[in-house]
């Protein structure tokens, strides 16, 4: 028989709280609102495929158009996206909702928390964006002006990777900013859009966000025009894989330990 | 089960469908027996060459540019006419794609060796041939040689390998190509440099080149530095590159990629720097030729460790607008 005055054991404890959130986030208009701008792009390629059979072949080709969802779109602006109203929320949600008590007073450690919540986040984002980067992959690698899909099909696992690689990165960042700031939405957008742009300078300035070393991950390189197209660094591909996860894994470690620590007062 | 999880396992069955599938093109795809975009056919090219190109005609003819640009550049339709009434071969037809290798400048009298795969009538080339009288046919291991000024140190001569592939060159090179092919030998490949870069092409270029150390030893390794005299006082020095891939497409735009290897990756920073440099100048020219301020930001420079990677997309409007215009008719006085 357990012993009920001690907490459950770290696994266990997460799993449960993994599936008590899980439903939360996916069926939620949160979610919905997330799918259609992360699945977007399964739309852009239809609509591309459909202009290329009645207008001819766009000046852009569907090789490159894939390269743009995935550098740009996906990994640069909309994973990001999601991460942060995702992740921000894990702890936020339910202090807003003066649901926390509730999980506080069960026998469960609160890095268990933490874990469960962020892998429920990171079920529903990959629920919400892998299907659709596959899909619109095919869907544009099968066009006619297309390269032959064996020589393009080596992109596809490591764009996954890239993307998942990169809802683990910006997840755990915002999962810390969620625990450590009262109204976190703000200092995200502006990390994502402020400092991230630092990815664009030369020197070493870049290897201080996430997005250079989530960018020399992926092989498209789309056509930048300005500073980002002159001064473009692609950093050592091993690095940036034991930065992301190293980075991630300091960050999660982080929040874990302020969310263990800190004393929530709910408004009455 | 809750409905979450059954949402999350059909996610994860596209994901996994998807990614079998890819495995699956890259399986069967035709490259597989090949290296990069090199048929497999072409491996018979020689050991010792130093670079290697390959060209898909289908892509090139199918393309805006030829379309375009075809007429205007003297590719001579009529000459194409009378090379199809007599042989039965119109390359825009019957060529897929043409391979080259070979030792580049530097090695005299060896231009390179081409492979051509395609659809070819052979008696009705072979007859052509014959009745011009220039070429002196014989047979290799079983296969229809001619040589073309036989006298010659370097004649020239074209082997015809079989209905779908025929080899071109130097005649000593076609005679080794032949003999490889016999042996069911693949020289190309055991030039492991070149087969390195070769492998790192991507497949359905319209057109590519790599080329080895040895080949790009032989490049300025300085240039002029602006404002400098003519008689080259100032330069600026280039880093070496080991390493040169070049491949290119024509459709929907005109789009390069280079990937230069230098020593080190300062080395690869101080070509991109140069590189930087020159398109920074192309910048400030735009005030004199304001499509140069499209054709600067057409191009993008990055470095990946000791690779500097140069990126450029052309569209047509952009081609055009840089062709010299044709002056106005000076009236007469």
């Amino acid at each position: 028989m357990r012993d009920a005055t001690r907490p459950l054991p770290f696994g266990p404890a997460a799993r449960a709280v993994f599936d008590l959130s899980l439903d939360g986030m996916v069926f939620s208009r949160r979610s919905l609102l997330m799918a259609l701008l992360v699945a977007a792009p399964v739309g852009f390629a239809i609509l591309y495929r459909v202009l290329a059979a009645t207008h001819g072949t766009p000046p852009l080709g569907p090789a490159d158009l894939y390269a743009l969802l995935v550098a740009v779109y996906w990994v640069r602006n909309v994973l990001p996206l999601a991460a942060l109203f995702y992740a921000t929320s894990l702890v936020a949600d339910e202090v807003e909702g003066r649901t926390l008590t509730y999980l506080l007073t069960r026998p469960l450690t609160r890095a268990s928390i933490i874990a469960g919540k962020f892998a429920a986040y990171l079920a529903t984002t990959f629920t919400l964006a892998l299907p659709a980067a596959v899909v619109s992959f095919f869907v544009l690698m099968t066009a006619p002006a297309a390269p032959p899909l064996g020589s393009a099909a080596a992109d596809l696992p490591r764009d996954l990777g890239v993307m998942l690689l990169a809802l683990v990165a910006y997840g755990a960042f915002f999962a810390l900013l969620g625990v450590l700031l009262k109204r976190p939405v703000i200092p995200g957008l502006l990390f994502l859009y402020g400092w991230e742009l630092l990815a664009n300078l030369p020197g070493y300035l870049p290897r201080l966000t996430l997005t250079a070393w989530l960018r020399s991950l992926i092989r498209h390189r789309p056509a930048e025009e300005g500073i980002a197209g002159l001064f473009q660094q692609v950093l050592p591909g091993d690095q940036a894989l034991v930065v992301l996860l190293g980075v991630s894994l300091a960050l999660l470690l982080a929040a874990c330990w302020i969310f263990s620590k800190r004393e929530y007062v709910l408004d009455q | 089960m809750n409905r979450s999880r059954w949402v999350l396992i059909l996610a994860l069955t596209v994901v996994v469908v998807g990614v079998v599938a890819g495995a699956g093109a890259i399986w069967w795809s035709s490259a597989r027996a090949a290296v990069g975009p090199l048929a497999g056919e072409a491996l018979i090219l020689p050991k010792d060459a130093r670079f290697v190109m390959g060209f898909d005609v289908k892509r090139f003819t199918a393309s805006p540019f030829y379309a375009k640009f075809a007429k205007e550049r003297g590719m001579k339709p009529e000459a194409l006419q009378q090379l199809e009434d007599k042989t039965g071969l119109d390359p825009t037809r019957d060529i897929d794609q043409i391979v080259v290798a070979g030792a580049g400048p530097g090695r005299k009298g060896s231009p390179g060796l081409a492979v051509a795969f395609g659809r070819f009538d052979l008696y009705r080339l072979g007859r052509a041939i014959e009745t011009q009288g220039k070429a002196l046919g014989t047979t290799h291991e079983g296969v229809t040689l001619y040589s073309f000024a036989d006298a010659e140190p370097r004649a020239l001569a074209v082997g015809f390998l079989d209905e779908s592939s025929l080899v071109f060159g130097a005649k000593d090179e076609v005679l080794a190509a032949i003999s490889s092919r016999t042996r069911n030998e693949t020289p190309l490949k055991t030039n492991t440099a070149l087969m390195a870069l070769v492998e790192k092409v991507r497949p359905g270029s319209t057109f590519w080149i790599v080329g080895d150390q040895s080949l790009l030893a032989s490049l300025p390794t300085s240039l002029p530095a602006p404002g400098a005299s003519a008689d080259g006082a100032a330069t600026m020095s280039l880093p070496a590159l080991t390493g040169l891939t070049v491949t290119g497409d024509l459709d929907p735009q005109v789009s390069l990629a280079i990937i230069g290897e230098a020593k080190d990756a300062l080395a690869a920073k101080n070509l991109a720097d140069v590189v930087r440099g020159l398109v920074a100048m192309a910048s400030l020219q735009a005030q004199q030729k304001p499509e140069l301020q499209q054709l600067a930001s057409a191009i993008s420079v990055a470095t990946e460790e000791n690779r500097v990677l140069v990126n450029a997309r052309f569209p047509y409007e952009l081609l055009e607008a840089l062709q010299p215009k044709a002056k106005p008719a000076i009236a007469a006085k």
